[in-house]
């Protein structure tokens, strides 16, 4: 039933198709986080029309299911004159879906800024452009860094869907092995594998970041115990 | 240390005018028709009990709140609103930034940029809001940290300096962008008590050589009738009385403000 040596001559087929799966997370995934920022920032706005028209797209992206938005993008935007090639629509389509979850992401990581950061920025004057990339984002982003990762994974486990718009990305690929050689047993176990070594490895990355990142926190507050009893017993 | 008699009070033009101010929250008037002045250079100390609008006071000058009636004036200019055909209409961002340039503050809870050190902390505004150079922002705040006694925690990050310290801090960081006025907002009390004194020490320091008009609110009351060119009571979103610390330390005209200081009786004694 299982040969080890077809799983072995299919490898290198699956492989290049890897090359696909990673590069439409990896660019799907930077659409994502420029597009959920650039929600964030619009759904703080104080232009009403503005905020309400971003949140009306984020609830309706996030909403609906991506395969649909991905048959969307790829196949009724050409009726509209956008014709866009199956990886653009591709990483279009996850990027925006994700866009919606991402915001939700960035939200909370802003929201955990005190107030009083902000009203030293105002005391400081500094411009509105410096306070978020100097005060609030180098704040609000590393906390989140591990739920980002999260996304990122769950992304990167999403690409099958882009198939669907004929993108070869693996399980495309092992699903052309198979219909070719009619052994899908070996062809979807690589896969299956080959998925499995990308990303607990990612995961087991993110988990040691979040740990270096409670290690500075942790870091910063014993750095002020130690002062402080170094004080007391200096006194 | 100079005091401003009564006569120049009369005399100079006001470099701060609050006029006709009110503030509602929702439907609750918690300020209405305050009239305040603060001369250039002027130390101002205003104290009262909690919640009477002394806060609130500061921080509508310092553009963090935005008065519901009135108007506020600094340096001949209105802070909150511009002249447009003779009408009054709100301020935008662009002349809030200008106007507000003159104006610094110092908060409860210090709100140091906890991910700088604290030579960053100091050196920010200067370079992204005055424009200095690296090198001339770092010679400032090296100076000015060296002055309020923390030269040797350049390097430190704000977690990992006592609350005094991160409030002295606080201090060099509004003091070297050379405001026209300073705003102190009960700056010592977050402070555990033997941390205060320094803190206090530092405001001494910087009214004493500095040119710079000073609001300070405060419940250190021996501190506001030592450095305090004049004394304001607020109670209930209104001022009492004001005059000189003397005044209204030892000779209170109003039965609240006998009331409010003689909660502090013992400070004087």
């Amino acid at each position: 039933m299982w040969s080890w040596d077809f799983a072995i001559s299919i490898l290198p087929q699956l492989l290049q198709a890897m090359v696909v799966t990673i590069e439409a997370t990896i660019v799907g995934f930077i659409v994502a986080t420029v597009l959920g920022l650039f929600w964030t920032i619009c759904r703080r706005s104080s232009i009403k029309p503005l905020k309400f028209a971003v949140v009306a797209i984020v609830e309706f992206v996030r909403s609906t299911p991506l395969l649909v938005q991905l048959y969307f993008i790829f196949f009724v935007f050409p009726t509209f004159g956008i014709t866009l090639s199956p990886f653009s629509a591709g990483v279009l389509g996850l990027g925006l879906h994700y866009s919606t979850y991402l915001t939700e992401v960035f939200r909370t990581g802003i929201d955990s800024i005190p107030k009083g950061q902000w009203e030293a920025s105002t005391a400081l004057n500094l411009s509105k452009i410096k306070v978020w990339t100097h005060v609030i984002m180098p704040q609000a982003i590393p906390p989140i860094i591990p739920m980002l990762g999260n996304y990122f994974i769950v992304m990167f486990k999403e690409t099958p869907l882009l198939s669907a718009i004929s993108i070869v990305e693996m399980v495309q690929a092992a699903q052309i092995i198979g219909s070719n050689s009619f052994r899908y047993v070996e062809a979807f176990t690589d896969v299956g594998v080959i998925f499995l070594l990308l990303s607990y490895p990612a995961s087991l990355l993110f988990q040691y970041t979040e740990r270096r990142i409670q290690h500075r926190f942790d870091l910063s507050v014993k750095a002020s115990k130690i002062e402080e009893d170094h004080y007391a017993t200096n006194k | 240390m100079p005091r401003t008699s009564d006569a120049s009070l009369l005399n100079q033009e006001p470099y701060v005018k609050y006029r006709n101010i009110g503030m509602k929250f929702g439907d609750t008037e918690v300020m209405k028709g305050i009239n305040f002045d603060i001369l250039s250079g002027e130390k101002v100390a205003m104290i009262g009990p909690s919640g009477s609008g002394k806060t609130t006071l500061a921080r509508m000058l310092m553009t963090l709140e935005k008065p519901t009636e009135g108007t506020i004036e600094i340096g001949g200019k209105l802070l909150w609103h511009r002249r447009a055909n003779g009408k009054l209409v709100d301020a935008n961002l662009k002349h809030l930034r200008q106007v507000r340039g003159q104006i610094g503050m110092v908060f409860q809870q210090y709100n140091l940029f906890p991910h700088m050190t604290i030579l960053r902390n100091v050196m920010e505004a200067q370079v992204h809001v005055l424009g200095l150079t690296k090198k001339e922002a770092e010679d400032r705040a090296r100076k000015i940290l060296k002055k309020v006694g923390l030269e040797h925690k350049c390097d430190a990050y704000p977690a990992q300096l006592s609350g005094g310290q991160q409030q002295r801090v606080a201090m060099a960081r509004a003091v070297v962008m050379k405001p026209k006025i300073m705003l102190f907002d009960e700056v010592t009390s977050a402070l555990d008590p033997e941390l205060v004194g320094e803190v206090l020490e530092v405001i001494r320091e910087i009214a004493e050589e500095d040119e710079m008009a000073m609001l300070l609110i405060t419940h250190e009351m021996a501190f506001a009738r030592d450095i305090a060119d004049r004394v304001v009571f607020m109670a209930d979103g209104q001022i009492i009385e004001q005059g000189p610390p003397e005044q209204i330390f030892n000779y209170p005209q109003h039965q609240r403000t006998k009331n409010f200081l003689s909660r502090f009786s013992t400070e004087f004694h």
